[in-house]
């Protein structure tokens, strides 16, 4: 089915990927998301074929997304597959041209269907043919973001473990900074706040790009996080669990003063 | 020097006359009292050998401990030796004696050496009685000082040529020893931890698929193992010959105190797992490599680039050899025996755990085992806690003299220059520079993920680079996105400059279960390409060896 | 407008045996694809799955560490790899921003399968080639 909903209404993931469809959970569950659409694998397929009609709905359903948009696939395997996509393709957009619309998810397409990806699946034993969701959604120019995973990766402990830093929470996925770290126990206490050496920043531009930025001096090693919004994300972690279950690996951004779930998946190992 | 001694002050006296440099790189840790028994005689005697074998122009490298910490200095030769020695350095290059030396060794020397340590091995030290196991010990150290001897004998063997490659193509290129030593790949499967015996392991395993299912099951490491062994057919037995071969082995390091591989069955597996699992992109790439080194050696000294490459890589190999079919087998024999001692004194209270015999000097040994005296339980365990509290960054990078500047080799005849100064290259990227030993080469980050793992440096950036990794690598890089998940089925540990401890990085290399430390700052500046470096995950620390 | 243009595919030596028809029926199954100057577009030994047919820039085509030719508009690689998935055999690498055509295995096979004719005269190309092969290996004839 060629179909592109809002993110509240993707819940197949068959069709439209984990990606959409754990975003599509989130926003039922009334957990703040960033505003998007999904995209199903035949549709994606149909904008990498030149179909004009498909590339005239996804433009439709995006333009009144507030822009920069970020457009990322949403794989419809296991996540083995999305292991395989040599690099997860991000695109950003400012203005949603056809062009502009049709060549990210284009791209997106061919990711999945790359040289690798093929042959990482025919090796993994998967013979079917690959497709690919995709989101696109607004990008929030945030403040302070970063991850927080509802036990302690290291120990397994009762406890939040949260790694923050200024600008998109890539500084801190991708492991660009030395992030700022802070645990906090179940009832909420503080236990720790370890400043990082946060020198970069991430920062969507006016053209629809991102770009690394250097961090104030006196900003790099001050904690970028203050009690008030720990005690948000501490209610963020226990709503995570009552809604999806324990052992949450959760990404956030704190943007225009409002926290916001970007991405919210199971710890997949803890410890060694 | 008088002082006071408290519990923190240690002092640290010269040994004797001339300058002290402190080996932190193979001796990281305090040692045990037994190895400083047996080792500076057992291997300062191979020293004065090989210096011999070679015409160097010094008599030795000689050992001693200060404090538990390995300090070397070099022992002069005599003044009417010297007529002797220029004219034995005249026939080393032109008669390639390292060849002779490999020959023997291969020959001879490793040949008995494992015929000895499987004698050795053979015996169950359970089993015998408080006399005999003392013979045993006796048996087992006598075994240990020989092998250290031979250890050092071989030691020009193995490091000559390639100083003598390192120093011409250094001079040739501009290229450094690390970037250099990037050419030996796939000279030396020991060092890689390969074998025939690794090699049937992976051929028999491949093809037996209740194997593999054991192989890759999450079941408890020690039961997998025996229950690996326990197979029947070519699986089992080849199981079975590799554990033979490695199982006393100490999986790093050279001291009694170091466990063996079948006391670490987690690690075992995993190692073994990654060989079978693994893919090599070895040979062709070092092929590539060496063509673009080739490339850059003035065309009138490309042949001789050829020759230079060549006899390095043939006694590459040997690098490692000569430690793992000699001491290192021996001492894990030693450790071996002295655990069953120290398991039979726990019995009968006179040490407070099995393993605190290792702190004993071998005379110590003796007389606790035949009840006629020794140190105490509590002094055994006060050594061990000595042992474990102290690290080598904080001893004295030299005592004694202050360190002279090398001398000028310009002054010699030619072959022997050329012998002094390959020697001493092959020495410094052993030893590295000892004043800046500590900080230079030790790096600190986050203890992301646990386990300890040595092996080669690769700096890689990005996608574009990956294909510059093969098996067993240390990837070294400023940070990791998803696009590094394909290489970590080939990698033995992640070192970053960036992130945290829920950083990508962080997490896959704990999901992989590989040796993690992240957030370094700068491992990207201080390691370079094809540098050994040491990878602890537990304390967050990344040891640059080589 | 989707699919590659069919006069660049009939030149094409696998498709040589195919009319008109077939070759339109191929041409619709390939999309577009773009790459930055710079950006590999197939590496050397890893798996191929995909056929590239350039519509315009240049790329250059490396064995080893060695560049051996370029590639313009017109020019296409990867053929093989649309039938055993092979390891590909040169690294091929953008020097400028690269438009593509590609097909990868998986749009390809079942138009195969479905298509009897097509199959057979893919066969008739590939046997042809290797003919070619054996011949150029055989010694030179005396006369």
């Amino acid at each position: 089915m060629k179909e592109v909903v809002p993110l509240a209404k993707a819940s197949d993931t068959a069709i439209f990927g984990s990606k959409a469809v754990g975003l599509g959970d989130a926003a039922r569950k009334g957990l703040s998301v960033p505003p998007g659409v999904a995209l199903s694998g035949s549709i994606v397929e149909a904008v990498a074929s030149g179909e004009e009609d498909a590339i005239e709905r996804v433009v439709e359903s995006v333009r009144p997304l507030p822009a920069p948009l970020a457009v990322r696939s949403s794989a419809v395997d296991e996540d083995g597959a999305e292991a395989s996509f040599a690099g997860q393709h991000l695109t950003l957009l400012n203005v949603p041209s056809v062009a502009e619309v049709s060549s990210a998810v284009r791209d997106i397409w061919w990711s999945a269907n790359s040289d690798s990806a093929i042959t990482y699946r025919q090796r993994v034993g998967l013979f079917t043919r690959p497709s690919v969701g995709v989101v696109v959604q607004t990008l929030l120019d945030s403040d302070v973001a970063g991850v927080m995973f509802t036990l302690n990766p290291m120990n397994g402990a009762d406890e939040c473990m949260i790694e923050a830093s200024w600008g998109l929470g890539e500084a801190v996925v991708a492991g660009l900074v030395i992030p700022d770290h802070y645990r906090i126990d179940r009832s909420g206490q503080v236990l720790e706040r370890t400043p990082g050496l946060k020198k970069r920043a991430v920062r969507p531009l006016a053209t629809g790009d991102t770009v690394e930025e250097e961090v104030p001096p006196d900003l790099v090693e001050q904690l970028c996080l203050d009690d008030d919004q720990l005690a948000e994300l501490h209610r963020l972690a226990l709503r995570c669990e009552e809604v999806y279950g324990p052992a949450r690996d959760i990404e956030w951004a704190f943007a225009g003063g409002s926290l916001y779930l970007l991405q919210c998946r199971a710890v997949t190992r803890v410890g060694n | 020097m008088a002082g006071s001694d408290t519990a923190a002050e240690v002092h640290f006296d010269s040994p004797g006359p001339g300058t002290w440099e402190l080996d932190p790189v193979h001796f990281p840790r305090p040692v045990t009292r037994y190895w400083t028994e047996i080792h500076p005689e057992a291997a300062g005697r191979g020293t004065r050998e090989f210096a011999q074998y070679y015409g160097m122009l010094f008599g030795g490298l000689e050992m001693a401990y200060v404090n538990g910490f390995c300090y070397h200095t070099l022992a002069p030769v005599a003044e009417e030796e010297i007529p002797q020695r220029f004219q034995r350095a005249e026939e080393v290059f032109q008669g390639k004696l390292w060849r002779e030396q490999l020959r023997e060794w291969d020959d001879v020397c490793k040949p008995s050496s494992i015929a000895t340590h499987r004698d050795i091995q053979a015996i169950d030290p359970d089993a015998l009685s408080d006399q005999a196991l003392v013979d045993y010990l006796i048996r087992c150290r006598d075994h240990h000082a020989a092998m250290l001897t031979q250890h050092m004998r071989f030691t020009a063997a193995a490091m000559l040529p390639t100083g003598d490659f390192l120093a011409h193509v250094g001079a040739w290129t501009g290229l450094s020893p690390a970037e250099l030593l990037g050419l030996m790949r796939g000279a030396a499967s020991v060092s890689a931890g390969g074998s025939d015996e690794l090699e049937r392991l992976i051929t028999t395993i491949a093809q037996d698929s209740s194997a593999r299912e054991l192989l890759n099951s999450e079941d408890d490491p020690a039961q997998v193992l025996a229950a690996l062994r326990a197979l029947g057919g070519d699986a089992g037995s080849a199981v079975s010959g590799y554990l033979d071969l490695i199982g006393y082995r100490p999986l790093d390091g050279f001291d009694i105190s170091e466990p063996s591989a079948l006391e670490l069955p987690d690690v075992l597996i995993r190692a073994i797992r990654v060989a079978v699992n693994g893919r090599d992109l070895g040979t062709s790439e070092t092929e590539d490599r060496i063509a673009d080194v080739r490339n850059q050696v003035p065309e009138q000294h490309r042949s001789e680039f050829d020759e230079l490459l060549g006899e390095a890589r043939l006694t590459y190999r040997l690098r490692d050899e000569r430690g793992v079919y000699s001491d290192i087998w021996a001492s894990g024999l030693m450790r071996r025996a002295v655990l069953s001692a120290g398991r039979r004194l726990e019995s009968r209270g006179a040490v407070h755990a099995a393993a605190h015999l290792i702190d004993a000097g071998f005379e110590e040994m003796r007389s606790l085992l035949l009840g006629s005296g020794g140190p105490s339980a509590d002094e055994l365990e006060a050594r061990l806690e000595y042992r474990e509290t102290h690290r080598a960054k904080d001893a004295p990078a030299v005592i004694g003299e202050p360190a002279a500047p090398p001398p000028d080799p310009s002054g010699l005849p030619p072959a022997v220059a050329r012998l002094m100064i390959a020697t001493g290259i092959a020495m410094g990227s052993v030893f590295g520079s000892s004043e800046q030993q500590h900080e230079a080469d030790l790096l600190r980050g986050l203890a992301a993920s646990r386990g300890l793992y040595e092996g080669p440096a690769r700096r890689v950036s990005g996608p574009s680079e990956f294909h510059r990794i093969v098996q067993g690598d240390v990837l070294v890089t400023e940070a990791t996105t998803e696009a590094f998940n394909i290489l970590l089925p080939l990698l033995g540990a992640i070192v970053t400059d960036n992130g945290g401890l829920l950083s990508h990085s962080a997490i896959v290399a704990r999901e992989y279960g590989i040796p993690g430390v992240v957030g370094t700052r700068d491992a990207t500046e201080r390691i370079a390409d094809g540098m050994r470096v040491r990878v602890d995950g537990d304390a967050g620390e990344v040891s640059v060896l080589a | 407008m989707a699919g590659a243009p069919v006069e660049a595919l009939q030149r094409v030596p696998l498709f040589a045996e195919l009319d008109r028809h077939e070759v339109e029926q191929i041409a619709r199954l390939f999309k577009e694809r773009r790459f930055a100057k710079g950006e590999t577009v197939v590496r050397e030994g890893s798996g191929g799955a995909a056929f590239f047919l350039i519509d315009s820039g240049e790329a250059t085509v490396s064995v080893g560490a060695a560049p051996r030719t370029t590639l313009g508009p017109g020019d296409y690689f990867g053929e093989i790899a649309l039938i055993d998935e092979g390891t590909r055999s040169a690294t091929i690498t953008a020097v400028s921003e690269l438009a593509c055509y590609g097909l990868t295995l998986w749009d390809f096979r079942p138009l195969v399968e479905e298509n009897g004719a097509i199959g057979w005269k893919l066969l008739q190309s590939m046997v042809k080639k290797l003919r070619e092969a054996e011949q150029g290996h055989r010694p030179a004839a005396s006369t």
